[in-house]
């Protein structure tokens, strides 16, 4: 149960400082139209952008990616093909790569613990695969995206983040995804996710921070989560 | 199998060869003389083991002083310490030459990943540096090597290539081979998933550094003395072994026994074309030429493999 606190992020110079807090089991959704800052705001979250501001997970301050990770903050990033997955690897190793050393039996990798390991969130996540040694690139957008999640919750995170996860993922494995956060959230994790669609935002997300040229825009929670009032923060127009 | 793929074309050739080899020259593949042969073998062997590691870790990763190491192992373990200081033991001289071949790599690692200068250029220069080192210890080549050591090319040739063969059987089985795997087929997403990239690089390059030192033993073995300047041939004959081995000098794709029968090829090969007494020269353009078309047959597989995939 941890709560992951930012104060006083400038994601450029010239703006206004970020504050924000997200709760054990809150979702907080990040609205706002392409490169107006969200993404940044995400980042640096997880310790990946080098700006003025700090980030603390329960009162301790969280420097860089690498302590972030430690402190199980875990990022799950937007382009699967650039920053996500590995073509050459097979599904197994895609998922099991960052928790390699939990397969230890003794000093050397079992594989029998790691497919046992991976079998039990296929299950979870219903990840549909030819077989584990198959490679990655078989899988469609949707199951290699499940295979990253997989690797994520493997880590078993304090914090969520999600960097837009539903992009080009099917309607079906999308309302199992959300079922799979709401789920999540139950369970004490705090999660962020970041999406270009509202509709999901609104309909997964507690709290929403709306962003425009940098800036929070707008904090929208209860009622006034309405599709109009994030419309009219995105585009700067008064609600 | 798909590993098996990668190394289809570089088995194809070791059959062919192997068949060729046994019947143009049947005495010096007798069984009895199996020892010897690998033992002849080994030093490329080990240069391609040794090459292979920082070419997986991507991203450009390459060790050209790998020839260089070898030879600078090889006058240090006989000239400095055997014949100048009198120490035989191999529970001194092995200790020492690994000792050398990790700092060595450990110094390439430290310019490549954290200096962060080009990997080719970064080991050039050690190449260079290694290069006259080796040449002001040793002006020419003296002799004899401990009589252990000798034997490592005769009937013990097997030991010090099933040792490297067991270690790297548990490595491949610790998080750090697939930490390798991940750095070199993807360094941002490996770093995203959390993979100490910089560490990883760093100790592939002293992998390499220990491998070369290895293969410097063997090559002292063989020759049966130190010669300053025969080492250094192996750095680009083991780069094309690792090649035509289906390791992918992009990184991420092979492994050390592609490599091991990318050498094995190579020097079947010029066992071959030895026992027609053909001249050096042709054998460099037999070399330049099975390169080309394995690495031209590996390409059009993977290609093959992308598209039924996609």
């Amino acid at each position: 149960m941890a709560e992951l606190s930012a104060k006083g992020l400038v994601l450029r110079p010239g703006v206004g400082a970020i504050s924000a807090r997200v709760a054990p089991g809150e979702i907080l959704g990040l609205a706002g139209l392409d490169g107006h800052g969200q993404d940044q705001f995400l980042r640096s979250l997880a310790g990946l952008e080098k700006i003025p501001g700090t980030v603390a997970l329960n009162g301790t301050r969280i420097a860089n990616f690498r302590e972030a990770g430690r402190a199980r903050i875990v990022y799950v990033p937007r382009d699967r093909r650039s920053t996500g997955i590995f073509p050459g690897l097979s599904i197994l190793d895609n998922f099991a790569i960052a928790t390699a050393g939990r397969d230890r039996r003794g000093p050397l990798i079992s594989p029998a613990a790691r497919r046992a390991r991976y079998e039990t969130w296929r299950e979870r996540l219903q990840i549909k695969a030819p077989s584990p040694e198959a490679p990655i690139t078989a899988l469609s957008g949707g199951n290699q995206q499940k295979v990253l999640l997989a690797r994520a919750l493997a880590r078993e995170p304090e914090v969520l983040l999600l960097n837009d996860p539903t992009r080009g993922v099917d309607v079906a494995t999308r309302h199992l995804l959300y079922d799979l956060f709401r789920d999540l959230a139950q369970g004490g994790m705090a999660l962020v996710i970041l999406s270009s669609e509202i509709e999901e935002i609104l309909a997964l997300s507690h709290r929403v921070l709306v962003f425009r040229d940098h800036e929070i825009a707008a904090e929208l929670a209860g009622e006034a989560m309405q599709t109009a009032a994030v419309i009219a923060a995105m585009f700067g127009r008064a609600g | 199998m798909r590993l098996m793929g990668r190394y289809t074309f570089a088995i194809a050739i070791l059959i062919v060869l192997l068949v060729a080899n046994l019947v143009m020259n049947p005495a010096r593949f007798h069984p009895a003389a199996w020892g010897t042969l690998l033992g002849m073998a080994a030093p490329l062997i080990g240069a391609a083991l040794a090459s292979t590691p920082v070419i997986l870790a991507g991203r450009g990763g390459i060790d050209i002083s790998v020839g260089p190491v070898m030879a600078l192992v090889s006058a240090v373990v006989i000239k400095v310490l055997y014949l100048d200081h009198g120490l035989a033991s191999p529970l001194i001289l092995w200790p020492a030459a690994l000792l050398i071949g990790g700092l060595i790599g450990a110094f390439n690692g430290f310019m490549a990943v954290v200096v962060r200068v080009q990997p080719i250029v970064a080991t050039l220069g050690t190449y260079l540096i290694l290069g006259g080192l080796t040449l002001t210890i040793l002006p020419a080549p003296v002799g004899p090597a401990p009589d252990w050591l000798k034997a490592m090319a005769g009937g013990w040739s097997f030991l010090p290539l099933g040792v490297i063969a067991l270690i790297w059987w548990a490595l491949s089985r610790t998080p750090f081979n697939d930490q390798l795997m991940a750095v070199g087929s993807d360094d941002r997403a490996a770093y995203t998933a959390g993979v100490p990239v910089s560490l990883i690089r760093f100790l592939a390059y002293v992998i390499t550094g220990l491998l070369a030192a290895a293969a410097g033993m063997m090559l002292t073995a063989l020759i049966g003395s130190a010669d300053p300047k025969v080492g250094a041939n192996y750095t680009l004959i083991a780069i094309a072994a690792v090649a035509l081995g289906g390791v992918s000098l992009a990184g991420g794709k092979g492994g050390l026994l592609g490599a091991a029968i990318g050498a094995f090829d190579i020097f079947l090969l010029q066992s071959l074309l030895t026992t027609f007494n053909l001249s050096t020269y042709v054998l460099q353009v037999a070399y330049g030429a099975i390169l080309v078309s394995a690495v031209v047959l590996i390409a059009l597989q993977d290609r093959g493999a992308k598209r039924s995939h996609a």
